[in-house]
Formats: structure tokens, C-alpha cells, sequence
């Protein structure tokens, strides 16, 4: 009996496989079958030719929007205001098709727009269109116009609790050296966080790092193959190397780092930007192992999301060669969690 | 606004469906599309606005819309949600420390009127990290079981590096929303 309940789960498992599988063979096929159609034109003259082209349709639209107030016939009205809808949308959807080469400022600027054209259209809508009047044929409009979602209710925390594991990391410490060697372990995650005047120092690499709320800290890490997400840190040092590398809420640190993509910085100040240097035994390998053996250059690409402009950011700046530590060596211990 | 939508329904082609794709920052939205569409995911930035997608996926065109989940540019949520067949909610399933978070925006979005008739798919990704929650731990902290009962929606656990569990994921989606918008007309 149990033994064939056991058999029962062993089949199960391997049509699971099976299936399974099938789905990742699905998927390679998906990669191998996929036109080549990567239009590579040069993305500069592209970029202009957006540019005119969007201020365009742009200064179009506004200058309808600006004409309606005038139109006296609601029927007339009604069909213009459709047709400015759908330029909006054709709009966005250049922008949309467009994003891929656009340098950020542009389609901050130009996603700025959009959402403008569409505030004043509604805005004209709602002013010269007795709600009434207004009333297309939707299966679902019958209830209130307005879709601003509703307050967000802070009661809900009456969802049923779950006991979340703790995930590993150092957490809570003041005055402390923490030393980590992540060689021959399981590839998962690492949280540094509530630690105040400590020394944190990396070996090997993990797939994604958790960095929160430190205060006058240095961070020295290894190789991340994923991404290390930074929130509320200050009077900090980071070393770190990493695919991508998102900071939020930190106030004068300094970051030595290496990314493959571009490094970006919210609600930010103060920061200083200067390539990796980190040293340790056998650190070429875990880096080359990383895909991070290669400078990129994007140590000094730092997407600012609270800067709107085309201008330097203020809230970060690349750190002056003067300023800079030589190297920092760190020594590789053979136990995963000794302290220095 | 019903206006919207009167004009995209006009225009919208035989076959294609509107995939809205939102979550936190960093749950792996960017990473998950162009692993579906084949593409290199070796080298990928947070996303300042939004990428579209046009994929052919079986005998139907997606258009995916993948908006950036960074806290400055949730508010521009909003300006895609008219006309979306399919939402897409990555969740980082890893990152437990913003689990309250996810839930909270997941609640906000889900009241949204203009995205009641949209089929969910919530897909637990990164799966592959060691020390991530499962799709039913995801499922019971996102409280999923007391969701609205009109609507459609499954939850999927996927690993965008591997890339298991992606196309089991969007066969649902896909499916459900060809079952309800195209067998009806
Ligand atoms: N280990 C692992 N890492 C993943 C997975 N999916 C994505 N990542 C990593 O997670 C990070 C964030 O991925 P993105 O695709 O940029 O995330 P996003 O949701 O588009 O982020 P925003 O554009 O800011 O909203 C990257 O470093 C990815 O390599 C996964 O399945 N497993
Ligand atoms: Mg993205």
C-alpha cells in the first residue's frame, strides 16, 4: 500500500519533470526561433528624430487642448476630444517604442509630458462635459467616474501571519569587525543591516544582497551575480561589485564600485562615486565567475531618479582621484563566520 | 474615463491582448520579458519609465507593458492601466523585508476600477535563491485567498535566470484572457 502510493508519487514526479522540461525546451525555442531583428540605426540620429517628432504631436495636441474651451457644439466637442485621446496615445506609444535608446532625461521628460496632456485632457473632459452627457457605451462604466484608487486603508493588517524565516546576515551589532566567506556554500541571499560603527568584509560571491540602515559603517564585498539593494544608510564606505546596485535614502557615503549596468540613487545625498578596488586571494576568480572581471565604466553612470534635468545631478559626484583609498586588502579566512 | 478605452477598443487588432507588468523595484519584471522574448538578460538596468514588448506568444500578439516599480515613478502606474487585459504582479521572493510593502501596493492596485476585468498572474520570482519564500508562503502573506471573488488569478513560482516557471505563467494568463474576451465575441 505504501509502496505503491510511494511509486504513485515517483511517477508523478517524473511527469513533473517531464513537463517541466518540455516548458524550459519551450522556452529555448522561443530564443532560438526569435527574428533577428534588431534594428541597429544610429541611436543619436534616432534620438533626434524622436525628439522633433514628439515636440511635434506634443505641440499639437496642446494647441487643441487649448481650443476647446471655444467649441460650442457638444457633438462636435465630443469627437474632438476623441481624437486628441487617441494622439495622446500615439504619443505614448512612440515614446513607449522609443524607450530603448532614449537617453533617461528624455523619456523622464517626455513621460512627464504625457502624463500632463493626459492630466489637462481629463481636466477639459470633466469641465466641459455634463457627466451625463458623457456616457459611452462601456459595460463597466455605470459606477462613479472617478478611478483614483480609493485610501489606502492602513487597517489591513489582519492578514493571517506567517512566521517568516530569518535569512542570513548580520543585523544589530555596534563596534564589531564581521567577516563572511561565503566560498563552497549554497548560493542565496545576505542581509547587512542595524549595525552602527562596524567593519563588514565579504568573501565569495551571493546572488542578492540586502543592505539597511547603517550608520558611520565600511562594507567590503565580494561579487554579487544579482542585484545589492540599498536603503537608509549614512556616513558609510562601500565596496562592492555587483550587476546592478540601487540606493535609496543614503546621505554621505562613499561607493567604490563596479556594476554592469548603471548604478541608480533615490532620495539621495552627498555621494561620491569611485571605481572597485577591492583585494583579496582568489578575488580575479569569483569576479570572472560573476561576469564582473571587466570595468564597465558604469561606476560613473549614475541614474539620479529624483533629478529631472539634464544637468549633473547635485545629490551624487564622481569622488577626486586625491581623495581616493589606494586598495583595500582583505584577508580570506577558512571558516565561514569568524570575527576579526 | 470611458473615453479611452471607446477608442482603443476600436483600434485593437483581432488577437491581441494588453499585458500591464508591475511590482516593486528590483522583483525582476525587466529580466522576466526579454527572458520570454529570447533576449540577452545579462546586462539589464533598473527602468527609469517603461519598456513595451510586442511578443508573439502562440497565435496571439502580446503588447507588454513593463513599467518601472521605483518608489518616484509608482505614480506613473496609473497612466497605463485603461485597457489592460492581462496584470502581471512580480514579487521578489527573496526580498522579505518589503513583503508589507508588496501587499500594500497589490491592495492599492487591486481596487483599481479600470483594471477590475483584468486577469492576474502573480508570478513568486527568483525562486532559484536560496532562502526564498514559496508561492504558497507568498500566496497566504499576500492574503491572496480573500481576493475579490470576480476575479480571475493564479500564482506562479518562476526563476527568471532559470527561466522555470515563466511559460507556465503566461499559458494561464494567456488562456484565461482568450476565454474571456475572445470566445465571447
Ligand atoms: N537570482 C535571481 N535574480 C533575478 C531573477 N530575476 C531577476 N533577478 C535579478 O534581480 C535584479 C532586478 O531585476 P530587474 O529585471 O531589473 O527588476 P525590475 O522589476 O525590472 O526593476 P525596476 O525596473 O526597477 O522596476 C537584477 O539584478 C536581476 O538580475 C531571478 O529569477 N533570480
Ligand atoms: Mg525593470
Amino acid at each position: 500500500m505504501e509502496e505503491e502510493l510511494q511509486s504513485k508519487a515517483t511517477t508523478m514526479e517524473a511527469t513533473l519533470r517531464k513537463k517541466q522540461q518540455a516548458m524550459l525546451d519551450r522556452l529555448a525555442n522561443r530564443h532560438q526561433n526569435r527574428p533577428k531583428s534588431t534594428i541597429t540605426d544610429d541611436s543619436t540620429s534616432s534620438s533626434t528624430a524622436f525628439s522633433s517628432k514628439f515636440s511635434d504631436s506634443k505641440r499639437s495636441v496642446e494647441s487643441q487642448l487649448a481650443e476647446l474651451p471655444t467649441l460650442s457644439d457638444s457633438c462636435h466637442l465630443k469627437s474632438r476630444l476623441a481624437e486628441i485621446s487617441s494622439e495622446i496615445s500615439s504619443l505614448e506609444q512612440l515614446v513607449a517604442e522609443s524607450s530603448y535608446f532614449l537617453p533617461s532625461y528624455d523619456l523622464r521628460a517626455a513621460l512627464k509630458s504625457i502624463s500632463d496632456l493626459k492630466q489637462s485632457l481629463e481636466k477639459l473632459i470633466s469641465e466641459l462635459l455634463p457627466k451625463k452627457k458623457f456616457s459611452f457605451k462601456n459595460k463597466s462604466a455605470s459606477k462613479n467616474v472617478h478611478t483614483e484608487p480609493r485610501e489606502t486603508a492602513k487597517a489591513e493588517k489582519s492578514n493571517p501571519i506567517i512566521t517568516i524565516p530569518e535569512s542570513p546576515g548580520f543585523r544589530n551589532k555596534q563596534n564589531e569587525v564581521l567577516t563572511k566567506n561565503f566560498r563552497g556554500s549554497e548560493i542565496g541571499e545576505f542581509t547587512i543591516s542595524d549595525l552602527d560603527s562596524c567593519e563588514v568584509r565579504l568573501i565569495g560571491s551571493v546572488r542578492a544582497a540586502f543592505i539597511n540602515r547603517l550608520r558611520n559603517c565600511k562594507v567590503y564585498g565580494g561579487p554579487v551575480t544579482g542585484s545589492i539593494l540599498m536603503e537608509d544608510v549614512e556616513n558609510c564606505v562601500f565596496v562592492l561589485a555587483s550587476h546592478q546596485i540601487r540606493i535609496h535614502c543614503a546621505k554621505r557615503c562613499d561607493f567604490y564600485v563596479r556594476v554592469r549596468s548603471r548604478p541608480i540613487i533615490e532620495d539621495c545625498g552627498g555621494l561620491r562615486f569611485a571605481p572597485y578596488c577591492l583585494k583579496y586571494d582568489g578575488i580575479g576568480d569569483d569576479l570572472k565567475e560573476a561576469g564582473l572581471d571587466e570595468e564597465s565604466g558604469n561606476w560613473s553612470n549614475v541614474d539620479d531618479f529624483k533629478w529631472l534635468r539634464a544637468a549633473q545631478s547635485p545629490n551624487w559626484s564622481v569622488l577626486d582621484e586625491g581623495e581616493r583609498v589606494g586598495s583595500i586588502q582583505i584577508e580570506v579566512l577558512d571558516n565561514g563566520n569568524g570575527k576579526g | 474615463m470611458g473615453l479611452l478605452s471607446i477608442i482603443r477598443k476600436i483600434k485593437r487588432k483581432e488577437k491581441e491582448m494588453r499585458i500591464l507588468m508591475v511590482g516593486l523595484d528590483n522583483s525582476g519584471k525587466t529580466t522576466i520579458v526579454l527572458k520570454i522574448n529570447g533576449e540577452d538578460t545579462s546586462v539589464i538596468s533598473p527602468t527609469l519609465g517603461f519598456n513595451i514588448k510586442t511578443i508573439n506568444y502562440q497565435k496571439y500578439t502580446l503588447n507588454i507593458w513593463d513599467v518601472g516599480g521605483q518608489k518616484t515613478i509608482r505614480s506613473y502606474w496609473r497612466n497605463y492601466f485603461e485597457q489592460t487585459d492581462g496584470l502581471v504582479w512580480v514579487v521578489d521572493s527573496s526580498d522579505l523585508r518589503r513583503l508589507d510593502d508588496c501587499k500594500m501596493e497589490l491592495d492599492n492596485l487591486l481596487k483599481e476600477e479600470r483594471l477590475s476585468g483584468a486577469s492576474l498572474l502573480i508570478l513568486a520570482n527568483k525562486q532559484d535563491i536560496k532562502g526564498a519564500l514559496t508561492p504558497e508562503e507568498i500566496a497566504r502573506v499576500l492574503n491572496l485567498e480573500n481576493m475579490d471573488k470576480t476575479r480571475h488569478w493564479k500564482i506562479v513560482g518562476c526563476s527568471a535566470y532559470t527561466g522555470s516557471g515563466l511559460l507556465e505563467g503566461f499559458d494561464w494568463l494567456v488562456q484565461d484572457i482568450a476565454s474571456r474576451i475572445y470566445v465571447l465575441d
